[in-house]
């Protein structure tokens, strides 16, 4: 008897779940409604927005999309994506529309590590433009908000050694270990940096992820003793690290600015785009970050108050 | 420690508010899951058929099959995906390829262990009443064999909706996804919430197929209660 | 084939023998956490399959022993590695992310063996059990002296299949912060590297391999001549699912 309960329960709750997930949402989990898009005047085209894997871009991807969406566009966010070599791609062959990137890193990406950014973020810009171009793609304003790469180490480290600078380490980078997102090691402004620019040989490297909780806690626990960790991230103050200066700009320019297909960037489209970016900073980023990592709070929702109290929905 | 630490332990396994606004994303991980596995299954099931008869039929082929099958078994999942990655890429294919592998190794084994339990007078008596060929094997062989392909199915079964986890590496993963958000964003009601129904699936799927074992084999139930 | 030549010479490449990263000390740590989550899941998991076989099959411990490799098979590998991180953190010890490995590694392993020693011991002839209690044999002289010896090649079944899972959930360690042959995999992964990826996967295939052909040469060593693991002839039993060795699942 209980056996048959049982099964009997168990064939119901298969059979909701199939139906409940076959009346869900249709595709892969994008929040697209139907529609057709255009790329001539006439209906508006519809955006996939593309993130990468960390909440900062997340929320960024969001406000792109709902500051669109409040003009009339049909819009899409797929976060979580993964890194910028999963990105760029998926922006090449159109699966995404547009993205969130940063003017120096990206140069440097689509430049094949050339070495030609600078600390000017429209010279960045420009000169990523020149190649997005004949892609099919541009870059456009820079924003005035920027998150680069940071290296901290806890205060007892910087104590302990007297680091400061990151030419400060040098000596004692064989003892050290190094903790970053797995792709640092083929990174310009990541470990080969390091070494290029500091000469920098760290004892070893842990692969973790971007900046995110799994670095922050091996650098707060001491399994690495040196962390990259993203300007714009609340811990750093929260937790007393210290931030080693970039002495000799490895780091350059990384200010935000849209990566978007030119089929979809038209006019109105970029004038809304370049008008957020100009209204954002790098303290936004900073608060936004810290309530979307430490709070757990939903980037979109995070997004939508920000357009909020900035006047675009 | 600092406030952040005092905030970050007070993260409960479920936000039920953040629960309801992802709704639709946790419903259409859970169809992607429930989607990789069923494919997987089915189609393990279409192949391992003609590989259990063809090794019954040529006996000198069962042990190089069940070799072969034996030794991709003992692989583990992450390395056969990522043995097929640079040739069929982050993709679905890839999943399903390796996802129908496995499925394929459970069940021939099982459907041959079914069909040669069949007792031999059975299937004297049969022939005897004109059941040869495809007709014994129809009427006679399969529905004997049944309780041995279904546990075959259901171990299948439940071990995909397992292996459908890791194709999270490659941008798949099914519920896995919102294990993964938990783990990057150390946070856990997705993480509880894509955990526990990946289990529920799977305990769901299993009573699922026991209970159609036992519409297929009505002859079975004098046995039980 | 240029790529299969890419892979040859990630493997001649001398920088990938030295240091942290290199070949010997992943194959080191692979192997080291792997033996010693084993040898814990075997101390755990005899005795308790023991207590549930002894004295037949039947019954309360019968029950439990079936559910406990079903649940084993339902919970994914991977999604136990995620939970325990974030549960337990990843600080441990040898490295960081060790101590979610080890638990996620000795829990997966738990049921196999429980299984099979249930199986093992339970399934013993009750006319031998008979034969040795009217000969005056304690509960405990039964166990020791009829009961695990003829449950042995079963058990040793069970031991193979967990370390082969042992070394799988390992693998799959390389995703929640540990190192090992599957940080090869992963970091391929991350990196787009393929020729990495791949040969990671080599190494990786190869050490389950192995795994499983010595401890299966172990396997039949203890079978006494004449005896096979109960269920490779034997009909599968109402209500089990039929396989063997009795928990068969391929490592997640």
């Amino acid at each position: 008897m209980r056996f048959n309960r049982g099964v009997a329960i168990g064939a119901t709750v298969l059979s909701l779940a199939l139906v409940a997930g076959a009346c869900g949402s249709s595709g892969d989990g994008d929040k697209t409604s139907s529609g057709t898009s255009s790329t001539s005047s006439g209906p508006k085209p519809s955006i996939k927005v593309g993130a990468f894997n960390f909440s900062e871009s997340a929320i960024l991807a969001n406000m792109y999309a709902k500051a669109l969406a409040a003009k009339g566009y049909k819009t899409s966010v797929r976060a979580n994506l993964g890194n910028r070599e999963v990105v760029a791609p998926a922006l090449e062959k159109g699966e995404i529309d547009l993205y969130a990137g940063y003017a120096a890193t990206d140069l440097e990406f689509f430049n094949k590590a050339a070495g030609q950014a600078t600390g000017d973020a429209a010279s960045n810009a420009t000169k990523l433009n020149a190649i997005l171009r004949p892609k099919g793609l541009e870059a456009l304003e820079p924003s005035p908000a920027a998150d680069q790469n940071s290296f901290a180490v806890t205060k007892a480290t910087a104590d302990k050694y007297k680091l400061k600078t990151l030419s400060d380490v040098a000596p004692v980078a064989g003892q050290l270990v190094l903790g970053g997102p797995p792709e640092c090691p083929t990174r310009p402004f990541c470990q080969p940096g390091l070494e290029k620019t500091y000469g920098l040989k760290f004892k070893s490297f842990r692969p973790l992820d971007p900046g995110g909780p799994l670095t922050k806690a091996a650098l707060e626990k001491g399994d690495i003793d040196i962390g990259l960790v993203f300007s714009s991230d609340g811990a750093i103050v929260a937790k007393n690290w210290v931030v080693l200066d970039d002495n000799k700009h490895l780091q350059n320019a990384d200010n935000v600015i849209p990566l978007i297909r030119t089929k979809v960037a038209t006019t109105e489209v970029k004038s809304i785009l370049n008008d957020v970016d100009s209204k954002l900073t790098t303290d936004d980023l900073t608060k936004l970050n810290k309530r979307a990592d430490v709070d757990k709070e939903d980037p979109d929702a995070l997004a939508q108050e920000w357009l909020k109290d900035h006047g675009f929905i | 420690m600092r406030g952040f630490a005092v905030v970050a332990a007070a993260d409960p396994w479920v936000r039920w508010d953040w629960v309801h606004r992802h709704s639709d994303v946790i419903l259409a991980d859970l169809r992607e899951h429930a989607e990789l596995t069923g494919i997987a299954v089915v189609l393990g099931l279409l192949i391992s058929f003609p590989l259990a008869l063809a090794a019954r039929r040529w006996r000198r082929t069962e042990a190089p099959i069940l070799f072969v099958g034996g030794v991709l078994y003992t692989i583990p999942s992450l390395a056969l995906f990522a043995f097929l990655v640079p040739w069929t890429g982050l993709s679905r294919t890839t999943a399903e390829i390796g996802l129908v592998s496995y499925t394929i190794l459970i069940l021939v084994r099982n459907i041959v262990t079914g069909l040669d339990g069949v007792p031999e007078d059975t299937l004297d008596a049969a022939r005897g009443m004109g059941y040869t060929g495809w007709r014994q094997l129809v009427g006679v062989e399969l529905p004997l064999a049944a309780p041995a392909i279904i546990a075959g199915l259901r171990i299948a079964t439940v071990t995909t909706i397992g292996l459908v986890t890791v194709t999270v590496v490659m941008g798949q993963g099914g519920l896995a996804k919102l294990m993964l958000e938990g783990f990057t964003r150390d946070f856990r009601t997705p993480l509880t919430v894509g955990l526990t129904l990946t289990v529920a699936l799977a305990v769901a799927a299993d009573l699922f197929l026991q209970l159609v074992e036992r519409l297929v084999t009505p002859w079975a139930r004098a046995g039980r209660a | 084939m240029g790529f299969l030549t890419d892979v040859f010479h990630w493997f001649t490449a001398s920088a990938h023998w030295h240091g942290t990263n290199g070949i010997p000390h992943r194959l080191y740590e692979h192997t080291a956490m792997s033996l010693g989550a084993t040898a814990a899941a075997i101390a755990i998991a005899l005795p308790l399959g023991v207590l549930l076989g002894h004295g037949g099959r039947h019954g309360v411990g019968g029950r439990i022993g079936v559910n406990i490799s079903n649940l084993g098979r339902a919970v994914p590998s991977l999604g136990i590695l995620y939970f325990l991180a974030v549960a337990i953190g990843l600080r441990g010890y040898p490295g960081f992310g060790a101590r979610p490995a080890l638990v996620a590694m000795v829990a997966l392993a738990i049921p196999p063996i429980v299984t099979n020693t249930y199986i093992g011991v339970g399934d013993v002839d009750p006319e031998a059990r008979e034969a040795a209690v009217g000969m005056g044999m304690t509960g405990w002289q039964v166990l020791r002296r009829v009961e695990l010896p003829l449950a042995l090649p079963l058990v040793m079944a069970g031991i193979r299949t967990s370390a082969v899972q042992v070394v799988a959930t390992a693998t799959l360690a390389a995703l929640t912060a540990w190192g090992g042959l599957g940080r090869y995999i992963v970091d391929g992964f991350s990196q787009f590297d393929n020729v990495q990826l791949f040969s990671g996967a080599l190494l990786v295939a190869l050490l389950a391999i192995v795994t499983e052909v010595v401890l299966g040469v172990v396997q039949r060593g203890l079978t006494p001549g004449g005896l096979e693991p109960r269920g490779q002839s034997g009909k599968p039993e109402a209500g089990e699912p039929a396989a063997q060795p009795a928990v068969l699942a391929p490592p997640t």
